[in-house]
C-alpha cells in the first residue's frame, strides 16, 4: 500500500523551513559573512539537523512499519511545525532554540506513543481512574498554580514552567471516550422528558455535569477563557458523537448561553472581550490594540501577501503564541493562509476518517476525541485572531510557541497515527 | 553583491510560498486518490455480496450500523464476544447468543441458550429455526433482515 512517491509529502515541509531560514540569514547578515558573525547567526544549526534528521527517521519508520499507519498526518504536522518555527525566527528569533527543542521532545513523545499505541489504547478500560486523574491534573494550579499572562493556570517545575491543562485535555478525551463507548446504550436511551428534550435518568449524565462544571471552574478561578470553551466543546461534540441525540447539545448551548450571560454581567475581563469584539474601534489604542492590530495586519497583507521578513506584524503583542497566524497572513497573504486552512480542514477529514476506521466504539471515539481537539483549538484561536468570535487565548495546534501545547499535541497525534493501523478485519 | 543577495534572498521568499503550494497540492491529490480507492473497494464490496445470501441490519439504536450488510458463509455467529462474526456491544446481548449456518443451501439460525432470547419476526426462538428470505431477526436492540 506504499505510494510511489511518499517521500515527496515530506518535501514541502521541510523546503518552506529551510528557505525561510535561508531568507532570515541573508537579512540578518547582511552581506557579510565572516566567520564568527555566521556561526553567531546560525547557532540553532544543531537543533535544527536533529529536527530534521527526526522528522525523516519518523517518515521512515511510518512507511517501513506493518501494519502501516496512515503517512499523510506526519508530514501534514510537519508543515504546520515548520510554519512555526520559521515564524518564530522571525518574530522571536530568541524563542527559536526553545521551540525547535520542544518539537524534539514532542516527537520523541510522538514515537514513544506509537511504539506503545496499542497498550494505551487499551487505557481506556479504566475509566475513572481517567476520569479522576484528568480532575486532579487539572485543579493542580489551584494549589500551586502561579499567574502569568493573566491566567493562573501554571505550574512552575524548577525552571520548566507547563500548563497542565494542556496534559489534561488528553485525558479529558480519553475519560470522555472510555465513559461515553460503556454507556452509550443508557445515554441514548431516553426516558426522562424535560420539555422537548429527551433526557437519560440524572446519574448517568452526572459525569458530563462534572465535565462541564469543571469547565466552568477552570474559567471562574483560573480566567483561562481558550481552555474552559475546549474543554466544554470536546464534552459536548463528543457527547454528541457518541449518542447521536440532539438533546445533549441542545442543553449545553442552554448551559453555555446563560453561562455566558452572567460571567458577561459578573466579570470585567469577559465584559471587556466581548465589547472589544462588537466593536474594536471604541478603543483602538488600548483594550482592543490587540486585536485591531491583528485586523490591520490581515489587511494589509492583502492578496500575495508583503513577503516574508517585509511585513510589520511585530507590532502585534502576544504574536508568536495566540496571534501567530495574523502575522503568517500578513506575510503569506491571502493566499498562503488560505493553503494553511486547507490543510488543517484535511488534516481534520484525514482524522475523521482514521476514526471512522477503527474497531471497536472506545478506539472511535478515542481518535475522533484526538481531532475534536485539535479542530476546536484551531477553530477557537482563528475565529478569534479574525474577529469572528470574541478573542480567546488558546495556542494554535503545532504552529505556535508553547512548550506544553507542542507536546501533547505530539502525544494526541502519535494516539492519532496509532489508531489508524488497519488491521484484519474479521466481519463484514 | 548586494543585488546579488538581494536576489536570492527574494527568490527564497517566492520559494517560501511555492513549498507551500506544493504541498497543498500533494496532499489534495493525495487525499483525492485515498477517497477514490475507498469508494473502489466500497463498490467491489457490495457487488461481490449481490447474489449471495445477507443478513442486513434494519434497525438499531446506533445510527452507524444502519443498512450494514453481512454476507453469509458456511456460519456466522452474533453475540457480544469480539470472537464472534457478527460484534454487538449490547449489555442485552449474551457472548455468544446466536448462530446462523448453512446445511443444502438452507440457512438455519439458533439460539446459544441466550438470557434475553432471539426473536424471529417478534416470536421467541426456541432452539433453531429455518430461516425464509424476509425474515427479521431481532437481538437486544439490533433487528436484522434475512435476504437471499
Amino acid at each position: 500500500m506504499m505510494t510511489r512517491g511518499s517521500w515527496s509529502l515530506l518535501l514541502g515541509p521541510l523546503g518552506f523551513l529551510l528557505m525561510g531560514l535561508g531568507v532570515l540569514f541573508l537579512q540578518h547578515s547582511g552581506g557579510e559573512f565572516a566567520v564568527e558573525r555566521v556561526a553567531g547567526e546560525l547557532s540553532y544549526l544543531p537543533w535544527l539537523l536533529a529536527v530534521i534528521f527526526l522528522a525523516v527517521f519518523i517518515h521512515a519508520l511510518l512507511l517501513h512499519s506493518r501494519p502501516q499507519p496512515d503517512i499523510w498526518l506526519f508530514p501534514c504536522v510537519m508543515m504546520f511545525s515548520s510554519l512555526g518555527i520559521v515564524m518564530i525566527a522571525r518574530l522571536k528569533p530568541e524563542l527559536l532554540i526553545p521551540q525547535l527543542r520542544w518539537i524534539i521532545i514532542g516527537m520523541v513523545a510522538f514515537v514513544v506513543v506509537l511504539k506503545f499505541g496499542k497498550v494505551i489504547s487499551r487505557f481506556v478500560q479504566y475509566q475513572y481512574i481517567l476520569g479522576l486523574s484528568c480532575l486532579l491534573l487539572l485543579c493542580l494550579p489551584l494549589f500551586f498554580g502561579t499567574e502569568i499572562g493573566g491566567s493562573r493556570n501554571w505550574i512552575l517545575l524548577g525552571s520548566f514552567r507547563i500548563q497542565p491543562s494542556e496534559f489534561g485535555k488528553i485525558l479529558l478525551v480519553f475519560f470522555l471516550a472510555a465513559y461515553l463507548s460503556d454507556h452509550r446504550q443508557v445515554l441514548s436511551l431516553p426516558n426522562l422528558r424535560l420539555l422537548f428534550l429527551w433526557l437519560p435518568p440524572l446519574r448517568f449524565i452526572a459525569p458530563l455535569l462534572v465535565v462541564w462544571g469543571m469547565a466552568i471552574l477552570m474559567f471562574v478561578v483560573q480566567r483561562d477563557l481558550g481552555s474552559a470553551l475546549l474543554f466544554f466543546g470536546i464534552a459536548v461534540l463528543m457527547t454528541y458523537m457518541a449518542t447521536g441525540s440532539k438533546s445533549y447539545v441542545f442543553l449545553a448551548v442552554a448551559f453555555f448561553c446563560v453561562a455566558a450571560a452572567v460571567s458577561y454581567t459578573m466579570f470585567d475581563h469577559v465584559k471587556v472581550r466581548f465589547d472589544i469584539w462588537l466593536d474594536p474601534w471604541q478603543d483602538p489604542s488600548g483594550t482592543a490594540y490587540q486585536v485591531v492590530q491583528s485586523l490591520f495586519a490581515f489587511g494589509s497583507g492583502g492578496i500575495w501577501g508583503t513577503g516574508f521578513a517585509h511585513g510589520h506584524p511585530e507590532l502585534i503583542p502576544e504574536v508568536h503564541t495566540d496571534f501567530i497566524f495574523a502575522a503568517a497572513a500578513e506575510e503569506f497573504g491571502l493566499i498562503g493562509s488560505l493553503m494553511i486552512l486547507l490543510t488543517y480542514v484535511l488534516f481534520f477529514y484525514k482524522g475523521l476518517q482514521v476514526a471512522l476506521g477503527c474497531r471497536t466504539e472506545g478506539q472511535i471515539l478515542l481518535a475522533a476525541g484526538c481531532n475534536i481537539v485539535f479542530f476546536l483549538q484551531a477553530f477557537i484561536i482563528l475565529a478569534g485572531v479574525t474577529k469572528f468570535l470574541p478573542l480567546t487565548g488558546i495556542t494554535l495546534p503545532f504552529v505556535s510557541y508553547g512548550g506544553s501545547s507542542m507536546v501533547s499535541s505530539f502525544i494526541l497525534l502519535g494516539l492519532l497515527v496509532s489508531l489508524s493501523r488497519k488491521e484484519q478485519k474479521n466481519h463484514g | 553583491m548586494a543585488f546579488v543577495i538581494k536576489a536570492i534572498s527574494v527568490g527564497l521568499e517566492y520559494g517560501m510560498l511555492l513549498w507551500l503550494l506544493y504541498f497543498v497540492s500533494r496532499s489534495v491529490r493525495y487525499i483525492w486518490k485515498d477517497m477514490r480507492k475507498m469508494g473502489r473497494e466500497l463498490s467491489r464490496e457490495e457487488k461481490a455480496r449481490d447474489g449471495e445470501a445477507v443478513l442486513t441490519v434494519v434497525g438499531t439504536n446506533d445510527q452507524r450500523q444502519m443498512g450494514r450488510r453481512f454476507a453469509l458463509s458456511e456460519e456466522l455467529s452474533i453475540g457480544r464476544g469480539p470472537d464472534n462474526d457478527i460484534v454487538i456491544t449490547d449489555t442485552f446481548v449474551s457472548h455468544h447468543h446466536a448462530v446462523v449456518f448453512q446445511r443444502n443451501n438452507l440457512y438455519i439460525i439458533k439460539d446459544l441458550g441466550s438470557r434475553n432470547h432471539t426473536y424471529v419476526n417478534d416470536r421467541k426462538l426456541n432452539g433453531k429455526a429455518y430461516l425464509r428470505a424476509g425474515d427479521l431477526i431481532r437481538i437486544g436492540f439490533l433487528t436484522l433482515r434475512f435476504e437471499r
